[in-house]
């Protein structure tokens, strides 16, 4: 098994009566979303998405409402089926799958939280985290246990017994990715899993998320509306718009070196502190001229993977520059006061 | 600024004014201007409303208009026309004729006794004067009927300048609330439209000749007053449904009967446990229920409500309408809910299945008794296949709703975890649609009971017959008692299954 767990290529959804004349349209001329509209009356959701996910990488799926970010999470678990393209998850072809394994799949290797929380609002909590093990029909004494792990995975102890409507948004929201973690999946699909809550509870539930799926070793997809939080929990983000994938890298990536003016606008306002680093910045040590008097030996030394945050705060104790070392502890670069404000400002 | 602004508002509005308007942009544009400055009502007269106030109306589509219009100029012209040619006091006149020919009659017989020397001379003479009289009533009544005429034109004529008046006064009015309703939504029509006027002007072709021929001759012909058909067609018909029935029921006799004692014996069993129980366990097995699954206070209720049953000796009787109506409400449930699951699961189905169901309720229960007594016979099965057609509804249209109101999101999610169909219809749907679904059955219990009195009538015994014999005898009491002690059966079991249901909440 490839380390690949998750594998999309040329995907495509077009919603509508007659999508595969116009998927066959598409690939012949080369429509766009307008003209399918227009010919067919179809509409584009995904167009030719690819992209791979590697075990225990948290990808964040980011665009605004219509960018089709909703569709693409319900093709991993298909939810809904693809109109063209390949989409594999820990190795299986998920088109190729009977019900009854799709059924399997879903059920045992993938988790899901949604939005809107979605839970049965006739069962209590434990009941619940416990469903998609009964689904498994795994017997009643077993799946509470698991259950009951799970809940205390996510801090909820001591509230099995409750309904969920006697619980916060943000608790709810607990359940659901207990609920997501029961048959313990290799992967986990959230679909704006915190968009719904307040930025406080959205901010404790975040780091909580994070240490947790970490620790947990999940591969995880994750929908989002929000930059700040693609940011925040992403290892690497995909941009969305229209369907299409515009740009997929690490958040640094995205915030340094936007592919277009859509990506660019919506990194404006990202503070880029705690995202780059002193290897973006640097220059070459002879390059910068020395004032005199000033021994470069008394300089205070960084690794090269701190970030802006942590220079300011060395600049502002020290007169010198700050010297840029490599892992081995090899000086390779200067950032002077000047250089760092300039890389505050995005200028290089 | 602020002028300029205003005054390419006004533009604006002129320009949209003149797509609204199509003819006579100006004008109108002048007009709503008057009418928009002012908060109070504005005289703004229209002329050619005021003179075809219809055809104007039908032209320039304000079809409010053209019916109220339309109305009263009839009803001026109808005061009119019988003035000036109407033959009024013909009835009378005709009246006083047929009354002095047999008083003259009676005069000549009365003449012969006279002469004869018979003894009712007086009497015919006496008779003869009072037709006499009659006739001279009428007569007076005729002249006075035709010296109303004047006043009928008077008054015609009044009518008719009045809604003159007031149709062009109010056409603008009507007009620019029309523009606005327009501007607003696109779906106002606008414009001026010669096919809508020549729709109007053939309407006022039809309707005004005939009605002010209706209205000013006295017998105008036979075709006009009544619709013109042939009897045969309605016979032919009828006679056609009845041989179709007569056919269905002998086809079908042993696929009826099979239904007939199917019900029979799931009735026998209810009737065994209600009626053929000695009362007091029935009673208290009752008021247990009562009291365990609705509370005290209902369980209280119960107590007086049987009480009242039994104390007026309706006890055997309540209790054969409380099988009736379990035995129908049971089968209501048993087909309306799987039929309400299918509604949802299936739009097709609930298309043909929604004017059924129309049908089943709309339809006057008296109708469908007639066929049921054709397919069924008379007695208790038949009466809870009535009570059935009638009870149903409510059920599978509750169960549809219910099912269709569960969160496709929580669908969703169920499926997201490998959820079968079968599980998810019986772990989640129907939890979730519970309670839509007791709603509906509440309803069709209901519903059944308001039943009972009917099905009454083809043979289902019961309370029902007891209010039905009332209803031929005129017994007010009977009636009374008979139809509290129906509504107490169906008050208990109401309280019981809601409060069921209320605590499981």
């Amino acid at each position: 098994m490839s380390a690949d767990v998750i594998q999309l290529e040329n995907v495509w959804k077009i919603f509508g009566k007659n999508s595969d004349q116009a998927m066959k349209a598409v690939v012949e001329e080369g429509l766009d979303k307008a003209a399918v509209l227009e010919r067919f009356s179809c509409v584009v959701g995904i167009a030719n998405v690819s992209f791979t996910v590697p075990r225990g990488e948290i990808f964040c799926i980011m665009g605004l409402s219509g960018s089709g970010k909703s569709t693409l999470i319900r093709h991993l678990n298909r939810l809904i089926e693809p109109t063209a393209g390949k989409i594999k998850v820990l190795g299986r072809d998920m088109s190729a799958l009977s019900h009854n394994d799709l059924r399997d799949v879903r059920a045992k290797h993938i988790g899901m939280v949604f939005q809107h929380m979605a839970l049965l609002p006739h069962r209590t909590v434990l009941d619940n985290v416990a469903f998609p093990l009964e689904v498994q029909g795994v017997p009643k004494a077993k799946r509470w246990e698991t259950s009951q792990h799970a809940l205390s995975l996510v801090n909820l102890d001591g509230f099995e017994d409750r309904l969920p409507k006697e619980l916060s948004g943000g608790m709810q929201q607990r359940v659901g990715l207990a609920r997501a973690l029961a048959s313990d999946p290799e992967v986990l699909l959230m679909d704006e899993p915190f968009s719904a809550l307040d930025p406080l509870i959205r901010r404790e539930l975040q780091n909580q998320f994070v240490t947790l799926t970490k620790t947990l070793q999940k591969t995880t997809i994750f929908i989002t509306h929000d930059l700040d939080e693609a940011i925040r929990i992403g290892d690497r983000i995909a941009i969305m718009k229209d369907g299409h994938l515009i740009q997929v890298g690490t958040p640094e990536q995205i915030v340094m070196h936007p592919a277009d003016d859509y990506v660019a606008d919506f990194v404006k306002d990202i503070s880029n502190l705690k995202l780059v680093c002193a290897h973006s910045i640097m220059r070459d040590i002879n390059s910068e001229t020395v004032p005199a008097g000033v021994n470069l030996a008394d300089a205070p030394r960084v690794d090269e993977n701190t970030n802006l945050d942590h220079l300011i705060d060395i600049a502002v104790t020290s007169e010198l520059p700050i010297i840029i070392t490599d892992a081995a502890g090899a000086d390779i670069g200067i950032v002077s006061k000047n250089i760092l404000l300039q890389g505050i400002k995005g200028e290089q | 600024m602020n002028a300029n602004s205003r005054t390419s508002a006004l533009i604006e509005q002129r320009q949209s004014v003149h797509r609204f308007a199509e003819r006579q942009g100006d004008y109108y544009s002048r007009q709503f201007e008057k009418i928009q400055s002012s908060n109070r009502i504005t005289f703004s007269f229209n002329p050619h409303a005021a003179l075809l106030g219809p055809l104007w109306a039908s032209a320039r589509n304000v079809w409010g208009f053209f019916w109220m219009s339309i109305i009263a100029t009839l009803f001026a012209l109808v005061l009119l026309g019988r003035g000036l040619w109407g033959e009024l006091g013909a009835d009378d006149l005709a009246r006083a004729e047929r009354l002095s020919s047999k008083s003259q009659e009676m005069a000549i017989k009365a003449q012969t006794a006279l002469e004869s020397g018979a003894s009712n001379v007086e009497v015919l003479q006496r008779n003869a004067d009072n037709l006499q009289r009659a006739a001279d009533n009428a007569m007076l009544a005729a002249e006075a009927a035709v010296g109303g005429a004047s006043q009928l034109i008077f008054w015609g004529a009044l009518a008719l300048i009045a809604t003159m008046v007031i149709q062009g006064f109010m056409a603008n009015i009507v007009y620019e609330m029309k523009y606005c309703r327009w501007r607003g939504g696109r779906s106002e029509t606008s414009g001026f439209s010669q096919m809508n006027l020549l729709l109007g002007v053939v309407m006022l072709a039809v309707m005004v000749p005939l009605t002010l021929y209706r209205f000013t001759v006295a017998t105008p012909v036979a075709w006009l007053i009544e619709f013109p058909t042939d009897t045969s067609i309605f016979t032919a018909a009828a006679t056609w449904l009845d041989a179709g029935f007569d056919s269905i029921a002998l086809k079908g006799a042993g696929f009826f009967n099979g239904i007939t004692s199917g019900i029979r014996m799931l009735l026998d069993g209810l009737e065994v446990v209600l009626v053929d129980t000695p009362w007091p366990v029935t009673a208290m097995v009752i008021l247990v229920m009562a009291w365990r699954l609705a509370g005290p206070r209902v369980a209280l209720f119960t107590l007086a409500a049987l009480a009242y049953l039994a104390f007026l000796g309706f006890w055997e009787k309540s209790m054969a309408t409380v099988a009736l109506l379990g035995a129908a409400a049971t089968l209501c449930v048993l087909i309306g809910v799987p039929l309400g699951i299918l509604c949802a699961k299936s739009p097709s189905t609930y298309a043909v299945a929604r004017p059924v169901l129309d049908f089943m309720q709309t339809m006057p229960a008296f109708v469908y008794l007639i066929p049921i007594i054709a397919f069924f016979g008379t007695g208790k099965p038949p009466g809870i296949l009535a009570t059935l057609i009638f009870g149903m509804p409510p059920v599978v249209r509750l169960t549809a709703l219910g099912i269709k109101q569960v969160p496709s999101t929580i669908v969703e999610a169920a499926l997201a975890f490998g959820c079968t169909r079968r599980k998810l219809l019986l772990d989640v749907e129907i939890p979730l649609a519970l309670p839509s679904i007791m709603t509906g059955v509440n309803q069709t219990i209901l519903m059944c009971l308001s039943m009972v009195v009917i099905a009454s009538l083809i043979g289902a015994e019961g309370l029902g017959t007891d209010v039905l014999q009332a209803l031929q005898y005129a017994a007010k009491g009977q009636g009374l008692l008979a139809g509290i002690a129906i509504l107490l059966c169906a008050m208990i079991i109401d309280r019981i299954v809601q409060g069921r249901f209320k605590r499981e909440d």
